[in-house]
């Protein structure tokens, strides 16, 4: 948001700033996103790692939840068994909009090297998926990434989340029941 | 012709063994440690076979004996816990399952595996009341390999959810998982219904689709979120920062001018 | 009960409220405070558990069945993922069963950086432990305290292997690396590091603390026959007042020419395994110490010479034509061991962690049985829980230090 600070010594000094709403409220959004701990599987491990002492998650606004109520971003961290599956899309639907997700790690992503009958072979089968973060396990400093990917994300949308695209998981959106 | 596949063993196979390999066979040792020796002795008639193989004694039971023969030594030989307990599947060679019990005796530093060979639809009895780590352990067996356990507290699906099919573990159960597993999660989410709208599993890791535009893109040539694909359409590289190297072009470089 | 595939919120048949006075709850598999995706249906009668059923296989994964599937290399890398906090011991646990079943043994020096990563991994897993039990228990403090600390051993790790949390360090037959330029006095530095923490951090601010006392004293008591009767090891096993450690009882690796004491405890309670977890970590430092000069009289080879099983070092590979044969078999077909059965125990920090093989000869194992201290752990829980005040329930948890990789496998 640096287009908008206003410079008050050349702005005749008065503390007015002028922007838009859509990208207020982004800014609001962007910066003080409260991820769900969702830590499934090894990506928990460093999703813990990142919330903790040397990478220190706190100071980019980011603030782990324990509840999905609370929660904007759900980061999917780690593998989706097929048995957890439906908390998984539940805990999605318990989390209030506007709200986003990451999938953290290979197995999130496609399943990754559990190829098997009991891993859902990619999240974005069952919820709809923001970023995508390779690894495995992803770094810290590969998470941090990611969250600011989504702050840049979140501020080129619009603040009416209606107008944004979701990635939908029917491939003819109108036409299908609307799953999100 | 379309290549025969065998369905009784449905698991990953060498592709080329020599005619005239011999597999070895890791020594079988007579029992001469004389804890061991002692252990044989109380257990009597129920052991059938018996040899030390890479350290750990070995016996064979009968599948009937597993209580009584578990109770011996726990009782007589000092063998108080019962750490592993499994099944192998001889389905397809024998008919029957081959099951394990790892004991050990912490006072002397012993282990003894109790093996028995399980006929294909009979139920073993539970060793529960001996063993409590048998609690698990057990459910665990049902539920990958389909073996009942007779007098079980509570004998469950633990691993798999309650409404699966079919036992992973077993080698007809294909690694990937059958028809019922690759729907799993869609038809308890979304119902059968959204099936077709969701798609089958993607189980090929190499897969590449240039024309999805929804997972992931390709480098270099980002376009927005679900735009139809268009392979004419130079598109201004949106998201990537670092400059992107054309290999297809001929650079000065290239040190073979004949191509 | 509703029709549980719509996307209307299902609910479980649990009744809430009963006619005897006790209230079902639901805890996990999503809670910040369950390790993982542990599931507990419990029952209370007011604040009591009156009955508790875990409810594990959140995480499932198939990885028995992937090692029916994959040659003896190819599933090395799977064993990471088994107690994702400390890969090592796990990669060594598979390896070690392999090797037994091959009948090779590793080069010295190879040994020695094995136990140095055991060990390592060993501080990196109680570290954890003690930092997520804290927190579980409320002592925040201490879980960014410990994490410091846990970065640094990573660090090592890293330096070492490239990784941070799957380190696939270990390889069947030896190890891919020898050590790298300053990283024995790194490990001495990391050593005082562990020893000065323990001592005026963790022990300073959580042995005498009268909250985490009150919380953790008399909590989750086991007796030793029924801690040997559910399957316990490790030190569960040891908080418990039986001492058993493998690396001292059936010693591998350089376990027998080292000097270290286990320490037991026989209150049996929660508050005796955190001394115990304390004061292991300052045994795997008087071990670390010791290892550093005899890692320096080995002789450099790293991995063991088995040309029917290993393929030989690169530079052979490169150079001599049987070597190049040999290795191409081994990648292209995978290593064909002798028919039998092998069940190898190791000490893992969460306890007795043993691979039963079945080989039949072919590249692939008929049967691989990983046999997790967690499993039994976890079922232990339906007793543990039994009794307890619904407070301690996390503690209880946390104490028992369950790992879902290894848990559901």
């Amino acid at each position: 948001m640096a287009q908008h600070q206003v410079n008050y010594a050349s702005s005749a000094g008065l503390p007015i700033a002028l922007t838009s709403v859509d990208k207020l409220v982004n800014w609001g959004r962007s910066n003080s996103l409260w991820p769900l701990t969702y830590g499934l599987a090894c990506c928990a491990i460093e999703m813990m790692a990142s919330g903790a002492s040397r990478y220190d998650f706190d100071r980019m606004g980011t603030i782990f939840r324990a509840s999905p109520r609370q929660a904007d971003v759900m980061i999917l961290a780690g593998t989706l068994s097929k048995k957890h599956s439906e908390f998984a899309r539940r805990l999605y639907d318990q989390m209030t909009e506007p709200k986003w997700v990451i999938s953290m790690g290979s197995c999130a992503n496609t399943g990754g090297m559990f190829n098997t009958y009991a891993t859902v072979q990619g999240v974005d089968r069952i919820i709809p998926v923001d970023i995508y973060l390779p690894g495995c396990a992803p770094r810290p400093e590969t998470l941090q990434y990611a969250m600011m990917m989504l702050q840049k994300k979140i501020r080129r949308e619009s603040a009416d989340m209606k107008k944004n695209t979701k990635q939908d998981l029917t491939t003819q959106a109108g036409k299908r029941a609307r799953l999100i | 012709m379309r290549k025969y596949v065998p369905k009784d063993n449905v698991q990953k196979k060498a592709y080329y063994t020599d005619r005239f390999h011999v597999v070895p066979r890791v020594p079988r040792e007579k029992v001469i440690d004389t804890h061991f020796e002692a252990t044989v002795f109380n257990l009597g008639e129920y052991v059938k076979d018996s040899y030390v193989e890479i350290g750990q004694l070995v016996v064979h039971i009968d599948a009937n004996d597993n209580f009584a023969v578990l109770k011996i030594l726990k009782e007589q030989c000092g063998y108080t816990q019962c750490s592993e307990q499994s099944a192998v599947d001889y389905l397809a060679k024998d008919g029957e399952f081959e099951l394990f019990w790892q004991m050990l005796n912490v006072n002397e530093a012993k282990r003894v595996r109790v093996v028995c060979r399980l006929k294909e639809g009979l139920a073993i009895e539970s060793v529960e009341p001996l063993f409590k780590s048998a609690n698990f352990a057990e459910r665990e067996m049902f539920d990958m390999f389909g073996i009942k356990v007779n007098n079980h507290p509570f004998l469950k699906r633990i691993l798999m959810p309650d409404d699966w099919e079919g036992h992973p573990l077993l080698k007809t159960y294909p690694l990937f998982g059958d028809e019922f597993a690759s729907w799993y999660e869609v038809d308890k989410i979304f119902g059968k219904e959204y099936r077709d709208i969701i798609g089958p599993e993607n189980r090929d890791p190499g897969k590449i689709d240039i024309e999805d535009t929804k997972r992931f893109s390709r480098v270099g040539y980002e376009v927005p979120f679900g735009t139809e694909y268009n392979a004419d359409e130079e598109v201004e590289v949106a998201y990537s920062e670092t400059a992107l190297v054309n290999y297809n072009k001929k650079t000065s470089k290239q040190l073979d001018e004949r191509r | 009960m509703q029709v549980p595939n719509k996307l209307t919120p299902f609910f479980e048949n649990l009744n809430f409220e009963r006619d005897d006075n006790t209230m079902v709850i639901n805890f996990g598999p999503q809670h910040p405070s369950a390790h993982g995706q542990l599931r507990l249906v419990l029952e209370l009668d007011g604040e009591q558990v009156v009955k508790a059923y875990p409810d594990i296989g959140y995480l499932h994964r198939g990885i028995e069945k992937m090692a029916e599937n994959m040659t003896y290399n190819e599933f090395l890398p799977t064993t990471d993922r088994l107690d994702y906090i400390a890969s090592t011991s796990n990669n060594y646990a598979y390896a070690l069963a392999v090797e037994k079943l091959l009948d090779i043994e590793a080069p010295r020096r190879a040994q020695a950086i094995r136990t140095m990563l055991l060990e390592l991994n060993r501080i990196i897993s109680h570290l954890f432990f003690i930092a997520t039990h804290a927190l579980d228990v409320g002592a925040m403090s201490v879980f960014l305290y410990a994490f410091r600390e846990r970065e640094f051993a990573m660090d090592l790790m890293e330096d070492y292997c490239g990784a941070r949390l799957t380190h696939s360090a270990v390889r069947i037959g030896g190890v891919p690396l020898d050590l790298p330029a300053n990283w024995l006095e790194n490990l001495a530095a990391f050593c005082d590091k562990v020893d000065y923490e323990v001592e005026h951090t963790y022990e300073a601010l959580l042995t005498e603390n009268r909250i985490w006392k009150m919380r953790l004293e008399d909590v989750g008591v086991i007796s030793a026959e029924d801690a040997l009767s559910w399957g316990c090891s490790g030190p569960m096993l040891r908080g418990s007042g039986v001492k058993w450690d493998i690396r001292k009882e059936e010693p591998y690796e350089l376990y027998s020419e080292l000097d270290f004491d286990i320490p037991v405890s026989d209150r049996c309670d929660s508050y005796g395994r955190y001394r115990l977890y304390m004061e292991e970590m300052r045994q795997s430092t008087r071990i670390l110490r010791q290892l550093i000069p005899m890692y320096k009289e080995t002789e450099p080879q790293l991995m063991a010479h088995a040309p029917q099983y290993i393929s030989a070092p690169k530079e052979e590979i490169m150079t001599q034509n049987y070597a190049l044969m040999q290795h191409f078999v081994l990648v292209t077909q995978g290593m064909r061991p002798p028919r039998g059965e092998v069940y190898v125990p190791t000490e893992s920090p969460k306890g007795e962690l043993g691979f039963y093989i079945k080989s039949e000869g072919d590249p692939y194992a008929y049967r691989l049985k990983c046999r997790a201290p967690s499993f039994f752990h976890t079922g232990l829980l339906q007793k543990l829980l039994v009794g307890t005040y619904l407070a301690d329930v996390v503690t209880i948890i946390g104490t028992t230090n369950i790992v879902f990789g290894e848990v559901d496998r």
